[in-house]
């Protein structure tokens, strides 16, 4: 009845507000008084991109565990890294060779010791000494993943002169305007002073005024051109299904989830292009989780069955050798090139901006975007 | 009040004295964020036509797009809201509490799932293109539903219409009934009798729900981000931005306080232009 006399007296005004801010207070009590979670087994966090957050890609770690560690999912390497320095306390990312330096001129990331990696010596040689994964010296990242990003596009619902001869052209032409989807990600001014005739060497670096231009004449017509810029795969792979978009940057997983699916879609190999990412885990030194379980997951990730559930899954390259042994073989006829020193060759090759051109880009991508209407 | 409110709003004007140098937070106090939002050049920005004088417009741009947008979205959760809240309080006699109870079942479900609804409603392959499509008057999906402005305005005036039928109705359920029979026995059409005795008198609970909307909806960032594609950007994705993506959390804290002075602003020259008309009205 207490209670009850209380809640009517409250709603005829009769409480004053130090008795109300004594109930309040004792619920305040309340929360501080509940169990706590016991603190000593702290969970691994991993900053993880979408989709590779699935079992298959770590099941050795799941089996010595019993669970999964937690994720945190980001859309681009800049987020989770401000994420990082914003006092998020991530055990292990996932960048790429491009990014790698970014965390550890940062700060946030630990060297591997490589002969803590059960897997490491089946690992492409190639890929072991590659820039990205040895970045001033040290070994900052584990590769597991390699594929690469270029235009997705929907046969039946272009041209065919288009089809004989791709063009990354089509995200700047006013004739495909709303029916295409660049991704989120100043590629979109990179690839546009790419057309114009600038080679790739130079224009990963522009900076101050070539920069700007750059932005003003092909980031402005990207962002206007584009039906939406895409951060998240499952949304580009929808509207790629229902025909809502014709052509899209992409990376190899789109294709095989579409192809999946029974839609018909080609992964170009533009006139300007294709570009060539590996990607892996790196170790921060902001984690809270033992090292150890770190170090599994990471172990996980270069595990042959981990390149297996890749390559027949989504399309992608594994660094272990032994992968390209146990997985599919229709799969990996699919993929085309199974080497990833044979691939490079043959594409370009992302690389890695200095941290004043990453963060010039930044800035003039978001003000590039904010001007669109 | 201070822990939750005065704390968190004194480190974000601190921060936004600091500057961002690289990685390392520079902790010497300057104004130079402030600098840099109202800095002047003399090549303008063309936004709508309309020129931006500034050496970083951005912010300016998207201050003035978030408000337009945002009083438009407030103005159609009025227009919506009212002649529900009206409906409530004049036409139903029995069982109010239910009727309260139903208008507000789909705000029982999170803000995030009802704006993501509204890109399934106004999607490519959504209900409201296969519906036109299967009665046969459109042949193509329409384009312009979704990824724009008007789709991030809709997606607001929707999430935000039951906090303002609350008010409106509270309000119009307190006018004295006999008052709106004396208009009546004096001669008034019931139009005249709208808008000279239960107008006036429900503006407080509408005035409040206007303030209500405005308010949040400004700085609002998950709607435009999962509706309105780059075109429906806001002030909040911006300082979003600046936080997360461009590692600059001193400028974001300087456009966040900036923004919140300029909602105060046009806040109180709101307030003030109604009371200085009903100090006029009075005098007549």
């Amino acid at each position: 009845m207490e209670r009850l006399k209380f809640i009517d007296r409250m709603a005829s005004g009769k409480v004053s507000r130090r008795q109300m801010m004594q109930s309040a207070a004792a619920f305040g009590v309340g929360t501080m008084m509940l169990p706590r979670r016991v603190a000593s087994a702290e969970v691994l966090t991993c900053l993880e991109w979408g989709g590779y957050d699935s079992p298959d890609y770590f099941s050795s770690y799941v089996a010595k565990y019993g669970a999964q560690p937690n994720f945190s999912i980001f859309a681009g390497e800049e987020d989770a890294l401000a994420k990082v320095l914003a006092g998020f306390a991530a055990d292990v990312m996932h960048p790429c060779n491009y990014s790698v330096s970014r965390f550890v001129n940062a700060g946030v990331a630990a060297e591997i010791d490589t002969s803590r990696l059960s897997h490491w010596n089946d690992i492409f040689p190639a890929l072991q000494t590659a820039e990205g994964v040895v970045w001033e010296g040290k070994t900052v990242m584990a590769p597991a993943d390699w594929g690469n990003s270029s235009l997705a596009f929907r046969p039946d619902l272009l041209p065919a002169e288009f089809a004989e001869n791709p063009s990354w052209s089509i995200f700047y032409d006013e004739e495909y305007k709303g029916r295409v989807a660049m991704s989120d990600n100043e590629m979109a001014i990179i690839i546009g002073a790419m057309i114009g005739g600038m080679p790739y060497d130079e224009a990963y670096k522009m900076e101050g005024a070539t920069l700007e231009a750059a932005a003003k004449e092909w980031g402005a017509k990207a962002v206007n051109i584009s039906k939406f810029l895409w951060t998240d795969s499952s949304e580009v792979q929808q509207a790629m299904a229902s025909g809502e978009i014709v052509a899209a940057y992409a990376w190899n997983d789109l294709v095989a989830n579409l192809r999946a699916e029974g839609v018909p879609v080609v992964f170009a190999k533009p006139k300007e292009g294709m570009f060539t990412w590996f990607c892996g885990l790196t170790l921060l030194n902001t984690g809270k989780a033992d090292e150890q379980a770190a170090y599994d997951f990471i172990d996980a990730w270069l595990a042959p069955e981990t390149g297996k559930a890749l390559i027949e899954g989504s399309g992608y390259g594994h660094s272990n050798m032994k992968s390209f042994e146990i997985a599919d073989p229709e799969a990996i006829a699919n993929m085309g090139i199974t080497d990833p020193v044979e691939m490079m060759k043959d594409t370009i090759v992302f690389k890695t901006p200095s941290d004043t051109v990453q963060e010039g880009f930044n800035k003039v991508w978001a003000d590039t975007k904010a001007l669109k209407y | 009040m201070i822990l939750m409110l005065a704390l968190p709003v004194a480190a974000l004007v601190l921060l936004s004295f600091w500057t961002q140098n690289g990685f390392e937070l520079d902790r010497t106090l300057t104004v130079e964020n402030y600098a840099q939002l109202v800095r002047l050049s003399d090549e303008p920005t063309i936004w709508f036509g309309i020129p931006f004088y500034f050496a970083y417009p951005v912010p300016a741009i998207l201050m003035l797009k978030s408000l337009v947008m945002s009083l438009t979205a407030t103005i159609a959760v009025i227009a919506l809201a009212y002649p529900m809240a009206y409906f409530l309080a004049f036409r139903i006699t029995r069982n109010k509490a239910m009727w309260i109870i139903l208008i507000t079942i789909p705000f029982w479900t999170s803000y995030l799932l009802r704006v993501f609804a509204w890109k399934v409603v106004l999607g490519f392959n959504g209900a409201i293109n296969s519906g036109l499509k299967a009665i046969g008057i459109i042949d193509q999906p329409l384009e312009f539903l979704l990824y724009n402005p008007g789709a991030v305005v809709v997606t607001l005036a929707h999430s935000w219409v039951a906090f303002a039928i609350l008010p409106i109705y509270v309000s119009l359920e307190k006018i004295d009934r006999s008052l709106l029979e004396a208009a009546s026995d004096l001669g008034d059409s019931k139009l005249r009798r709208f808008l000279r005795v239960t107008l006036p008198l429900s503006a407080p609970g509408t005035v409040a729900a206007a303030l209500l909307v405005f308010i949040p909806t400004v700085g609002d960032y998950v709607t435009p981000t999962l509706v309105g594609g780059p075109g429906g950007t806001m002030i909040g994705n911006l300082v979003q931005e600046l936080f997360l993506k461009q590692n600059n959390a001193p400028l974001g804290a300087a456009v966040a306080i900036m923004m919140m002075l300029i909602i105060a602003v046009v806040v109180a020259i709101f307030l003030w232009a109604i009371g200085y008309r009903r100090i006029r009205a009075r005098r007549m």
